[in-house]
């Protein structure tokens, strides 16, 4: 950014920046709360109840949850239907955001408004469930991809940053020679990277983040990924379950041991948000390009 | 079938994938031919072992109540002694009735299909009488076993009095107090003999100081936001209000229309005025409930299963060394009679859907290995585990092995699916150190001679059905809101009577005519 | 470029504009045959998995039971409908349902737009890009994390808020049990988890600006709050309406799980939400058909909302989303 050395820029510079480490450090407490509740005991996570920094230090959580390799498979499931799911989904919405976001195309408003109208309308649990069966996706990894590979809201927000770039550099290419795949990927592409970095990552959190599909299209345990467990470990450590019982049998798992798989499921999707970071900076190229 | 229709998909986007190659291409970076091995369910590859006879196949849909599925090693040798070839599939328990209503609808239940609880039991009750589960009654006197389970806690489990499900067994009344035997036993008070010294426990436990550091930083009682499983219907048992639903003048009529109700709600607003109680129980999970208890801020859980004293104490010793618990459960009521209600017997239920069992002569299959399960060898290994590995026997008692993570890990998933009670299965009962469990042992069998039965249990009524969830709701929200203070007992009854008119009364009906 | 949508197309219509002649749309229909062919895989997932299980609607009209499938199960007409118009609660629960709404829109909204400027205007890129991460980290703990550490924090049972406005000689607050208090909290855990996240939305178009842009507004003396004003927030302007727009269409979505884990008996009459409702008087008693009708009736109101602003934002000159 530009800078500004007048003292009111200077002032203006220094108010934001107390006012941003402020909130930052709100936002942030409670996750620091969970990650030094997964490194102490669940006595001093009972005593003193927002343990920010562990007075006693454990690493029985982590030893408890890397006692088996689930977690590995599962972290491993997660991360390849992130990967892969995102690729897919990027392709298949690039593709379909750019064709409605030329002006030129007849019949793009009725196709718009038919996939708002998907966000507003949902068939319901089970007739899905069927059209998965039907394509003999039951137990297969593509359950946790197809079923969810286009989000209408992606799909719009996608087309949005398309319309923006000028229709002249489009038409230059054209005379060029290349064919509207060409455009997309030379040209539309390469000039839209805050976008799709946005977009993917707003992809890589949804898989990530998704068990639902999981629990309905995946019979095998062996196949769950990591948020499963997750929610699983969650919601009996939390005890919110209001279909609760007073069954003994089950004593809920330590808290520290939720606090633990809290932290080893986010951490691998917290640290993507940095690596696209960098191509918020690439946009710039569109105004050069421009002028 | 199944191969194909997902090959042509897979053709459809591989194809699509070779046409970005316009304009000269290499910016591509499709990669989905990298594809996460698609794998169908190709089933155990567990060797087959040549015997006479070859093993049942049975798949199992069950909850899953521990943190992760349990690996192998009971299936294996539940395989081995039952001669049958399993695939237990588990679910999540918090999403377990989305899951079991998806697969039911498009009829992909498996051979045996376990229900959450009592609650999805009723919900199934249509279907059930629609016929779409075996009906086990008549079979079950064929097998041994199967017929040593108890006729009053099957006949909860029928439907229109036929025999549908198998039962997994709970004691009838394992709630009372677990309470603070150090902070009794040092303000000089010993366990409260009725209501009103239950009051003064409380009272004494908030305000003289029991953990003796010189602040008034402890409160007597600890609830949570559950009517049932929580303090209040305990309190109200000893109270003498009736389990649920009570016999009023011949009539079968709802707890809440009992005045002992009322004195019940009447204890918990004086209990929670006077500070004797955490403030906000309407809103503490029972985390943050069982935290109060073992951070050593209260010295009363009731409600609760006795039988988690065990649990309480390990956690509450880690802070502070010297307590000690102690379990009670006869508190008598104003009239000096003692009750405790009881729950029906079973807290789950397997059934057989017709959509997976074909025919009889599978169904008995199955049957017989739920047969073999209620023998002491298997049910042993399915609820204990493996001997000398996850228990050992100590005076005919199983004692559970220094590793508890190893067993929560291999074993506790199979727990709750044990069919029967010990009585019946002839698993071993625990081996208890910790007196207080000791006692609650005690306890839990002294509860049931005294002990009162919802006599809706095994009654049918449509209307219950449809509604009484929702319904359940008024008077819950009403009873809170009394406790509160925010309605008197004039604005109790205008609840009651919304709960009347919104399909109450027809419950009412409904239950005396099936009575 | 703008001519071919200048004419706002109101409601979509199944039919294309009338053409001067037929020759002409297919001259322009086999030039863009590419165009085509891109949409049709996106075309072929939305007819698959979501316009044919659409069918799964039509249980809002019948008494659905699972073992009769949905072709089977008896029809009864609008009953579902008017059992919920009927219902005693139900204007009390849709009112509550459209104040949470209206606080999303009001309170939460220009929050993410907000800290989005403030953080571009953040000097360095170092501090940029931490503070981004920072902010954005809530988002991925779940509500149930989130509910349970703001119980520890503000229970009257020994909770930190609580403590310090005792020490402080303040009467101790029931955030947790008074109605008066479930909206302020369910919208500050909503700015909470949420705030951080909605930036990144918005750093996005911010990063597509023409930096030439300033340069020149700087040279004209523009201070920062003039070059925000002139130049960022017009730039982002249509990305802002488009998140609007969808954010209307999702109006009665107010997040089940979030709001279901504030609920109690005693703040009730402020927290029942339709979709807590669906949980209590549907899902839990397994009433399908009731449940799919609530969530239709859902739709059409989001539908209805979604096509208003639509039209009006047209009518403003903006894209729209359709």
């Amino acid at each position: 950014m530009v800078e500004d050395r007048s003292i009111g820029g200077r002032l203006f510079a220094a108010f934001n920046f107390t006012l941003l480490a402020i909130i930052a450090l709100i936002t942030v407490l409670p996750f620091i709360h969970v990650v030094a509740g997964s490194f102490t005991t669940s006595a001093e996570l009972a005593a003193n109840k927002f343990v920010l920094i562990p007075k006693v230090w454990s690493l029985d959580a982590y030893k408890f949850i890397f006692s088996t390799n689930t977690i590995f498979k599962a972290m491993g499931v997660s991360i390849g239907v992130t990967l892969i799911g995102t690729m897919v989904s990027m392709l298949l919405t690039a593709l379909m955001a750019y064709g409605l976001a030329r002006r030129d195309l007849d019949g793009r408003n009725v196709v718009n408004f038919l996939v708002v109208f998907t966000m507003l309308f949902h068939g319901g649990m089970i007739p899905t469930f069927l059209v998965v069966k039907e394509l003999g996706l039951i137990d297969s990894y593509w359950a946790l991809i197809l079923p969810s590979a286009i989000s209408a809201f992606n799909m719009i927000i996608l087309k949005n940053f398309f319309q923006n770039i000028p229709e002249g550099l489009e038409e230059s290419a054209k005379i060029d020679g290349c064919t509207d795949f060409g455009i997309l990927f030379k040209i539309v592409l390469p000039l839209s990277m805050p976008a799709i970095a946005t977009i993917s990552l707003f992809y890589a959190v949804t898989y990530w983040n998704n068990y639902m599909n999981a629990i309905l299209y995946l019979d095998d345990s062996a196949k769950w990924p990591i948020q499963v467990l997750l929610r699983q470990i969650v919601v009996l450590a939390s005890g919110m379950d209001h279909s609760a019982t007073l069954d003994a049998t089950n004593p809920p798992p330590d808290q520290t041991i939720k606090m633990a798989v809290i932290v080893v499921a986010t951490i691998p999707i917290l640290s993507v948000y940095p690596f696209m970071q960098k191509h918020f900076a690439k946009g710039a190229m569109l105004g050069s390009m421009k002028g | 079938m199944k191969k194909k229709s997902f090959s042509i998909l897979l053709t459809a986007l591989l194809t699509f994938s070779v046409m970005l190659s316009a304009c000269s291409g290499g910016n591509n970076s499709s990669k989905e031919k990298n594809d996460p091995a698609p794998t169908t369910n190709g089933g155990d590859t567990t060797a087959v072992v040549v015997e006479p006879e070859a093993p049942t196949e049975i798949k199992i849909m069950l909850p899953l109540n521990t943190t992760d599925t349990p690996p192998d090693t009971i299936k294996i040798e539940l395989e081995k002694l039952t001669n049958t070839k399993l695939t237990y599939q588990f679910f999540p328990a918090d999403s377990y009735e989305e899951k079991l209503n998806t697969s039911f609808a498009t009829g992909s239940l498996p051979q045996v299909t376990y229900l959450k609880n009592q609650a999805t039991f009723v919900q199934m009750k249509e279907s059930i009488k629609d016929g779409q589960f075996w009906e086990i009654g008549p079979y079950l006197s064929e097998f041994p076993n199967l017929s040593k389970l108890k006729p009053e806690i099957l006949n909860n489990t029928k439907v229109d009095g036929k025999l549908y499900s198998l039962y997994i067994g709970r004691p009838l009344a394992r709630q009372g107090i677990i309470y603070r035997k150090d902070w009794a036993d040092k303000l000089g008070i010993s366990a409260p003999a009725n209501l009103d010294e239950l009051y003064e426990m409380a009272k004494a436990f908030t305000e003289q100081d029991p953990d003796g550091n010189g602040q008034k930083d402890t409160i007597g009682v600890v609830d949570r936001n559950e009517l049932y499983y929580g303090a209040f219907k305990t309190i109200s048992a000893w109270f003498g209000t009736p389990n649920t639903w009570g016999e009023k003048d011949g009539q079968l009529a709802p707890e809440f229309t009992f005045s002992q109700y009322v004195d019940t709600m009447d204890f918990f607003k004086k209990l929670r005025d006077g500070g004797y109680m955490n403030q906000d129980f309407a809103a503490t999970s029972k985390t943050d409930a069982v935290n109060m208890f073992t951070s050593g801020k209260a010295g009363l859980y009731i409600g609760g299963s006795m039988q988690d004293i065990d649990t309480l104490n390990k956690d509450l010793i880690k802070n502070y060394p010297d307590a000690v618990l102690d379990t009670h459960s006869m508190v008598a009521g104003p009239d000096g009679k003692f009750a405790q209600w009881m729950i029906p017997g079973y807290n789950n239920v397997a059934l057989f859907p017709k959509s997976a069992v074909k025919d009889e002569a599978e169904l008995k299959k199955i049957l017989g290995f739920f047969d073999k399960m209620m023998t002491p060898e298997v049910a042993n290994l399915m609820f204990w585990g493996i001997e000398g590995t996850h228990y050992t026997v100590v005076d005919g008692k199983a004692k559970p092995g220094d590793d508890k993570e190893l067993i929560e890990r291999e074993v506790k998933g199979y727990k709750d699916s044990v069919i029967g009670e010990a009585e019946t299965n002839g698993m071993y009962q625990p081996y208890n150190i910790l007196p207080g469990r000791i006692h609650a042992e005690e306890l839990v069998l002294e509860n049931v001679k005294v002990g009162v039965a919802d006599p809706t249990a095994a009654l049918d009524s449509a209307t219950y059905v449809e509604k009484g969830v929702e319904l359940q709701q008024i008077i819950t929200d009403a009873t809170y809101k009394y406790i509160y203070g925010q309605i008197d007992k004039a604005g109790f009854d205008k609840e009651v009577e919304s709960w009347m008119s919104r399909g109450g009364a027809q419950i009412i009906e409904e239950y005396n005519a099936a009575k | 470029m703008q001519e071919v949508t200048a004419q706002p197309s109101s409601a979509p219509k199944l039919k294309l504009k009338k053409y001067k002649s037929n020759s002409e749309l297919k001259k322009r229909v086999w030039r863009n045959k590419w165009l085509y062919v891109m949409l049709t895989p996106g075309v072929l997932y939305f007819i698959i998995f979501k316009y044919f299980p659409m069918y799964g609607l039509i249980i809002s009209f019948q008494d659905y039971k699972p073992y009769q499938g949905i072709l089977g199960s008896d029809w009864v007409g609008l009953k579902h409908f008017q059992r919920l118009f009927t219902e005693p609660d139900f204007l009390n629960i849709l009112g509550n349902t459209l104040i949470l709404f209206g606080l999303n829109i009001l309170i939460y909204f220009p929050i993410p737009i907000i800290l989005a400027l403030m953080l571009n205007e953040l000097r360095g890129t170092f501090f940029k890009r931490f503070f981004q991460t920072l902010v954005y980290i809530p988002h991925f703990l779940s509500w149930v994390i989130i509910v349970s550490i703001s119980f520890v924090m503000v229970t009257m049972d020994g909770g930190i808020i609580n403590e310090l406005l005792s020490y402080f000689g303040f009467q101790k607050v029931n955030f947790l049990l008074s109605p008066g208090w479930f909206r302020p909290m369910y919208i500050i855990q909503v700015i909470w988890r949420e705030a951080g996240w909605g930036t990144i939305i918005y750093l996005a178009s911010i990063a597509a600006i023409d930096p030439g842009l300033y340069e020149a507004a700087r040279m004209d003396g523009a201070g920062r709050m003039r070059q925000i004003w002139h130049i960022t927030l017009p730039a982002i302007r249509g990305v802002i309406i488009t998140l609007f727009i969808l954010k209307i269409g999702s109006v009665l979505d107010l997040g089940f799980e979030h709001v279901y884990l504030l609920l109690n008996s005693m703040n009730r009459e402020v927290a029942e939400i339709i979709d807590t409702y669906v949980y209590t008087a549907g899902m839990r008693q397994g009433k399908f058909s009731y449940s799919t009708a609530i969530g239709f009736f859902k739709s059409i109101i989001g539908l209805i909302m979604v096509m208003s602003v639509n039209k009006l934002s047209k009518k403003m000159g903006e894209d729209g989303v359709y």
